[in-house]
């Protein structure tokens, strides 16, 4: 009896010992100061850098077709870590950008790992800014397979169109920047600017991709190391490709017509004395009404706001009368129409392309009239009836006396 | 607890109340389903309206789980494994115990392997599946040896935590919740719904522990209580993944992805508190959930075998464990895992849906008779 207690002891002993090895931590762990943490990506047409030039001249060749450049932005940990410990000024760029040319963007990341030691990570990729021709080119699918598909690379990541080169977002004259955070940063500021449209992330644009539907990335450009967020992209739903841009004031016009405005200001002129009166949004809902009737199907979109007079260049300091405040409101109503027309005629009649979920309404308001004509509801869009009402109200007059 | 005793095999056994069964009977249920379910039943029912398809389903899952637990109250203190043969005669009893024990068997592994391929995935990408699997069945069947009630006290450790955490983080999903991809509202009426419920009343399986567990109650009478209860925490968890998950993603964004609850998880960070990710704390309690769906499927495909051929149950918690460890290994691809996922369930459909109707009613049918000779 002893003996087999003996042997049992022995044995439990065994089992111990040959478990500890699986309690050392984690199998394939990997330090975070040997990374390359990547945070933005630039999306560009094929044009190759002097130095991948001259590595080619080297011999860097392998068997690829030249579709697009891609530049990585990658943050400098030894620079992050002095800007973190000293008060002298930053000698050094908290961010690198490397680039390559091929087509492949997995096997392009991979290729990294041939010219740095420490490997690139995707886990706080930030933001992907695709070069307005690139996506003219090529649909949105093939554009962001890998990104969808990789398990590094969280679905919360921003995607934007650039007007002019990728590359030029991912710089920045200063060195305290790093370009891909100030892009992303932008975006929390809708709810100053009507020009910031709602933020589009690779999860939200899974669904429309799937479901080859219509929609407005946020355009951005850049020059000298700045960059701004300047009209949007309208991309097809059918070839999910680039159909074209939108200015300034005709974005604007789609976040009133979609009521989804955060913040910003109505510029109007009076219409005697050609002053400005700024109307500060305070407040902004629309509501898109679809109408059937039989074969006729319209659209009205009342917006609904309320705002504060900022600024005006007309009276001579002294306090808002009644009548003012009506023809102020007017002045904006007639604004946010001009912006709105804009915006509707170059969707309706150039593009013909439904961004703004007039098709989605539809469905919701009408779903069997949806189910029967869903499938060219794009070769519609262009003729159907859409009308607006604009309700504007100002309700505050900031710190000054109203009478 | 009073009712502690050594039974055979040297497994203690306690009695289990009413709550323990209906903790038990959620925590089972609850398990990897959860993080497809949204996609699962999206996929059938193809409208956004797969929310109410999850609870057409619960409530399907609840007639079954009365029916169920009606059938054993007409046999106290024995379990299913005992009391079929007695129904249906030893021929037909032999066959239905081993399918069960496999059932149970075949869910363990696949509980396993589903933790291995999302772990795999997002979590532990390069730890090979021997180191993964291993810890999990040996920490698993420490636990089984301490018998059922040390199993249901640690279920009851882990469901308030599970539906505390799972909730947290799926209603942080408003910050990209969009009412809109979750209408219209039955925009192409009941009929799809209808055609989904199949599938989601398949996400509730787990409850049938219950033709088991009632043999093991202090109250065998409060069993349909337990039952209910045991379904309906899981069916709220469900009903929110669901429409929390296709409110986020939309229909569209669901049906790409494997894991569409994670994916939710992932699309959104939060700054300002102490973290800004949070799909690790859904896996963390994922995790947990898979443990529990993995003791309670082994352990009562090994109280099969002790009960059929009468072996100890510690022989058979320990003769099992290899062969599971195998299934686990036997799906080749990921696609392979969700195959073995719908067998399972097409399985359960059967022997749970429709035996238990058909044997409640010879029961009734004899006991009719019996009360008519005397």
């Amino acid at each position: 009896m002893r003996i087999r207690h003996k042997a049992k002891r022995s044995l439990l002993i065994a089992i111990c010992a040959l478990a500890l090895p699986l309690q050392t931590g984690c199998w394939s762990k990997d330090e975070i100061e040997d990374q390359s943490i990547y945070v933005g990506m630039g999306l560009d047409p094929a044009s190759e850098t002097k130095l991948e030039k001259t590595f080619r001249k080297e011999g860097d060749d392998y068997r690829k077709r030249k579709l697009l450049t891609y530049t990585l932005q990658i943050i400098n940990v030894q620079s992050e870590s002095q800007h973190g410990g000293g008060q002298a000024p930053v000698s050094e760029k908290p961010y690198f950008n490397i680039s390559e040319t091929g087509d492949s963007m997995f096997q392009l990341i991979r290729e990294f790992s041939a010219r740095m030691e420490r490997p690139v990570i995707g886990h706080h990729l930030k933001v992907i800014v695709i070069n307005e021709k690139l996506s003219r080119k090529y649909s949105m699918n093939e554009l962001l397979d890998f990104f969808l598909r990789d398990n590094e690379i969280r679905p919360s990541c921003l995607v934007l169109i650039s007007k002019g080169s990728a590359r030029g977002t991912m710089v920045a004259k200063d060195n305290s920047i790093i370009p891909s955070f100030r892009l992303t940063g932008l975006v929390d500021n809708r709810y100053r600017s009507l020009k910031i449209l709602e933020p589009m992330t690779l999860s939200k644009l899974e669904g429309k991709i799937y479901g080859k539907q219509s929609y407005l990335l946020q355009n951005v450009i850049s020059a000298e190391g700045e960059v701004k967020f300047s009209g949007g992209a309208v991309i097809k739903g059918k070839t999910q490709k680039l159909q074209g841009l939108l200015t300034e004031e005709e974005t604007i016009g789609c976040v009133w017509l979609t009521g989804k405005g955060q913040g910003g200001l109505v510029k109007s002129y009076h219409e005697d004395n050609h002053q400005p009166i700024v109307y500060e949004v305070k407040s902004m809902k629309s509501k898109i009404d679809a109408k059937v009737a039989g074969d006729e199907i319209s659209f009205h979109v009342s917006i609904k706001s309320k705002g504060r007079l900022t600024e005006e260049w007309l009276n001579n300091n002294e306090p808002i009368d009644p009548a003012f405040k009506k023809q102020a409101e007017a002045g904006s109503q007639k604004e946010v129409r001009r912006l709105t027309n804009l915006a509707l005629k170059k969707l309706q009649k150039q593009y013909g392309t439904d961004v703004l979920g007039f098709g989605k309404q539809l469905s919701i308001q009408h779903p069997r009239k949806w189910e029967k004509i869903k499938d060219r509801w794009e070769e519609m869009f262009p003729e159907i009836p859409i009308t607006v009402s604009i309700d504007m109200e100002i309700t505050e007059y900031g710190a000054k006396i109203t009478r | 607890m009073s009712g502690t005793q050594q039974a055979k095999g040297g497994l203690p056994q306690e009695k289990l109340t009413t709550i323990q069964v209906a903790v038990i009977i959620s925590n089972f249920m609850l398990g990897s389903g959860i993080l497809s379910l949204p996609r699962v039943s999206a996929e059938k029912v193809g409208t956004p309206d797969a929310w109410i398809s999850v609870l057409l389903g619960g409530l399907v899952a609840i007639v079954a789980g009365v029916i169920m637990a009606l059938l054993s109250q007409a046999y106290p203190g024995q379990t299913f494994y005992e009391y079929s043969r007695k129904i249906v005669g030893s021929w037909l009893g032999h066959l239905l115990g081993p399918v069960m024990i496999l059932y149970f068997a075949a869910t363990a592994a696949f509980q396993v392997r589903s933790l291995f391929e999302v772990s795999g995935f997002i979590l532990l990408e390069g730890t090979p599946q021997w180191a993964i699997t291993s810890v999990f069945l040996w920490v698993g069947l420490y636990l089984m040896l301490g018998g059922l009630g040390a199993i249901a006290r640690l279920f009851e450790l882990i469901l308030p935590l599970t539906i505390f955490i799972y909730l947290l983080v799926t209603l942080m999903g408003f910050t990209i919740f969009d009412l809109d991809n979750l209408r219209p509202l039955l925009g192409q009426g009941i009929w799809p719904v209808l055609k989904g419920v199949q599938t989601t009343s398949l996400a509730f399986t787990g409850f049938e522990v219950i033709i088991l567990l009632t043999a093991y109650m202090k109250n065998p009478n409060k069993n349909i209580k337990a039952v209910t209860a045991g379904i309906a925490i899981p069916l709220v968890i469900y009903i929110v993944t669901v429409f929390m998950v296709i409110g986020a993603l939309s229909v569209d964004g669901t049906l790409t992805k494997n894991w569409p609850t994670l994916d939710m998880a992932r699309s959104f960070e939060l700054s300002g508190l102490i973290f800004e990710r949070f799909e690790f704390l859904l896996l963390i309690i994922w995790i947990m959930q898979i443990f529990s769906s993995f003791t309670t499927a082994f352990y009562f495909s090994a109280l099969g075998i002790s009960q059929l051929y009468k072996r100890k149950m510690k022989t058979c918690l320990y003769g099992l464990l290899p062969f599971v460890y195998i299934f686990v290994a036997v799906p080749r691809k990921l696609d392979d895992v969700f195959t073995l996922g719908d067998w399972i369930g097409k399985v359960a459909l059967y022997l749970f849906g429709v035996i238990p109707i058909v044997l409640l009613i010879v029961t009734k049918w004899r006991s009719s008779k019996h009360a008519n000779q005397t």
